[in-house]
């Protein structure tokens, strides 16, 4: 077959799948688009030609610097927290004892339960009345009265922060788990023999293998963590006095409760922009990881 | 004192036992090789000597200090592994003083250290490389760096040689025998390769089942193996076997031919008793003009000319034979050709308990 002819053949098979993305995802883009231009509302008139009007007033209004600085705490954080945690617990996985097979199991739980029922159950123990995290600071003696934690704007992003990680940090676990598997077991005898301690060990002989997967990790994390919704949506609806509000929860609320899709989808559009950006910062730290690895 | 003292070490698994009371005394400067098949336990023991594997009973000492219990960087050995296990990340300068970086070794000595031990391998520019730019002998020399350069007390080798091909093979084992001889170090190296073993070693411990079979040096245990296994195991082609029977007039093979026996062992042996006549292949050489009381008559099935030797294949009364001769030597298949062997390379073992007779 000749080359021109396979590609011609590779096109026609692509086709069918191009058809449906450009329907699902072209389309609704270049609508999105189109309707960032303008100051159409959610219901009624398609609404008029306004030029950049809404990106300027977004970009210079208050609400969506406070919320960008909000998402990126709220990012960096968990995300940091997630990478500690699971190759903390992904080094205590690899380690061999009794019960190992069935602890694994269970770490992996908090990951692959939906996340509305994860933010259901932590709001269960966040509960200013009967949660559990209350119970437990009053009983053990840390705190004095009932706190509302996701009712007061101090406590509530880092309540939702902890709630994110116990969510996340199996899936970065998992990934550094599998990585550990992979280091050598003649590598780490060799450093035992050398005498490096625990300390250089993980710096020199565990760290380089981990570095590629954890990349990844890190990249898949951080850009699910900017774009997060669901989890905010269930447990604080963006609140109390919009503490907790992320990037997609004003994207929601502009767009939705305050039915001003035009402004909504310029919001919609710098978003994507951002995570975009990250992705592509992302994509090049995989490949010179990848590239130091070879 | 001995370098390194093997005192009855023990090693189970559950219910299984790989290794079965190991005794060996080893001298400053000498170069032991554990040789035997994958499972014999030989690499279990080298990972026991090095405190990567505990004993289940016995003691190890290193200068006369036992080191059982003791971590893996206080035992003074350093080893060298079949894969060569260098840290990726870190430059063959870096892999190569890493022992002494973890010891907290002054700078200035390290770096002194370091180029001494890549001028003795000859890796001087290879020492800004990272082991992924390096090819397989490359990285075999840097990781003999790695361990030369502490100067310890025993130097440990598993398998180091079999990640190479056959000519970096040959060309790194005659390099490790140069190193051995200029720095006079005491070496336990484990292969399942027994022209290593011959080649390297000043002692060989051949092992089989968490044993040792025999404990000798090469010449010792190639012209006086102690047992059918280690006479089987040790050259190539292995030695001939025969089964026969001991009669009045020699070894009476099964099959019919009969072939005499040397008095060094006329008088180990009782007639009636079942035996393995032992041949090398290299031992046989075509009958000459004089009459011979050890003659076998091998039809031929087989010639293989491998460059410097004919390797002829065939049997006698039934039994296989194999036979190196000179590459010159004018054989063809289907051919009957009568063989015969010094009476010194004619070894004996017991059918039953297969150990060697007389």
């Amino acid at each position: 077959m000749t080359g021109t002819s396979m590609t011609t053949r590779a096109w026609l098979l692509m086709l069918p799948l191009l058809a449906v993305m450009i329907a699902v995802i072209g389309w609704p883009l270049a609508d999105t688009i189109g309707l960032s231009f303008t100051d159409a509302k959610l219901v009624g008139t398609s609404g008029n030609f306004v030029g950049i009007d809404n990106y300027v007033k977004t970009l210079s209004g208050s609400n969506f610097q406070r919320t960008l600085v909000t998402t990126t705490i709220f990012a960096v954080v968990s995300v940091f927290a997630e990478m500690v945690l699971g190759v903390l617990a992904a080094l205590l996985l690899n380690q061999q004892f009794y019960g190992r097979t069935v602890l694994r199991g269970l770490m992996i739980l908090p990951w692959a339960l939906p996340t509305v029922v994860n933010a259901t159950l932590w709001r269960l123990i966040y509960n200013p009345e009967y949660g559990a995290l209350n119970a437990a600071l009053t009983q053990i003696g840390l705190l004095d009265a009932y706190r509302s934690w996701l009712g007061e704007p101090g406590t509530a992003l880092a309540a939702l922060i902890v709630a994110d990680c116990w969510k996340n940090f199996p899936l970065v676990a998992l990934i550094a788990l599998a990585a550990l598997q992979a280091v050598p077991r003649d590598i780490t005898a060799a450093s035992l023999v050398d005498g490096a301690g625990p300390f250089a060990r993980f710096r020199f002989v565990i760290l380089p293998y981990l570095a590629g997967p954890l990349v990844v990790a890190l990249v898949l994390r951080t850009i699910e963590a900017f774009k997060v919704f669901d989890i905010i949506w269930v447990m604080t609806r963006g609140g109390p006095a919009n503490s907790t509000r992320t990037l997609s929860i004003l994207v929601y609320q502009e767009a939705f409760s305050f039915q001003r899709a035009g402004s909504g989808a310029s919001l919609a559009l710098i978003v994507t922009l951002l995570v975009a950006v990250l992705a592509a910062a992302y994509a090049v730290l995989v490949r010179r990881t990848a590239g130091s690895n070879a | 004192m001995s370098a390194l003292e093997i005192q009855n070490i023990r090693k189970t698994y559950g219910a299984v036992e790989t290794l079965k009371g190991i005794d060996i005394s080893l001298e400053s400067g000498e170069f032991l090789v554990l040789l035997g098949s994958s499972g014999c336990g030989k690499s279990t023991l080298l990972n026991i000597i090095a405190g990567l594997a505990e004993a289940s009973g016995g003691d190890i000492r290193i200068g006369g200090r036992s080191i059982l219990g003791v971590h893996p960087k206080d035992r003074d050995i350093a080893m060298v592994f079949q894969s060569y296990a260098l840290y990726p990340n870190l430059s063959v300068h870096r892999n190569i003083g890493f022992g002494l970086e973890m010891r907290k070794v002054p700078a200035a000595e390290r770096e002194r250290a370091v180029q001494e031990t890549a001028k003795l391998l000859q890796i001087e520019n290879l020492l800004d490389r990272k082991p992924g730019q390096l090819s397989g002998g490359q990285r075999q020399r840097v990781a003999i760096g790695r361990a030369l350069v502490r100067k310890p007390q025993v130097f440990l080798f598993d398998e180091p040689l079999s990640n190479l091909d056959a000519k970096l093979r040959m060309e790194t084992r005659t390099e490790l025998k140069r190193l051995h001889q200029m720095l006079g170090t005491t070496i336990v190296y484990v292969t399942h390769d027994q022209i290593e073993a011959m080649t390297l070693a000043t002692r060989i411990a051949v092992m089989r089942n968490g044993r040792i079979e025999q404990l000798g040096t090469p010449e010792e245990v190639y012209d006086h193996p102690a047992t059918l296994y280690v006479a089987g195991f040790v050259g190539s082609p292995p030695m001939n076997v025969l089964d026969g029977v001991v009669t009045g007039e020699g070894v009476q093979l099964d099959g019919g031919a009969v072939i005499a026996l040397p008095v060094r062992l006329k008088n180990v042996v009782a007639a009636g008793r079942r035996v393995k006549l032992g041949v090398r292949p290299e031992a046989l050489r075509l009958v000459g003009e004089t009459a011979d009381h050890r003659v076998l008559d091998v039809e031929i099935e087989v010639v293989e000319l491998t460059g410097p030797e004919l390797v002829v294949t065939g049997r006698v009364s039934g039994q296989r034979v194999t036979a190196c001769l000179p590459p010159r030597t004018k054989l063809t298949v289907g051919m009957k050709q009568a063989f015969t062997f010094d009476e010194d390379a004619l070894h004996l073992f017991d059918a039953e308990t297969e150990l060697a007779l007389g």
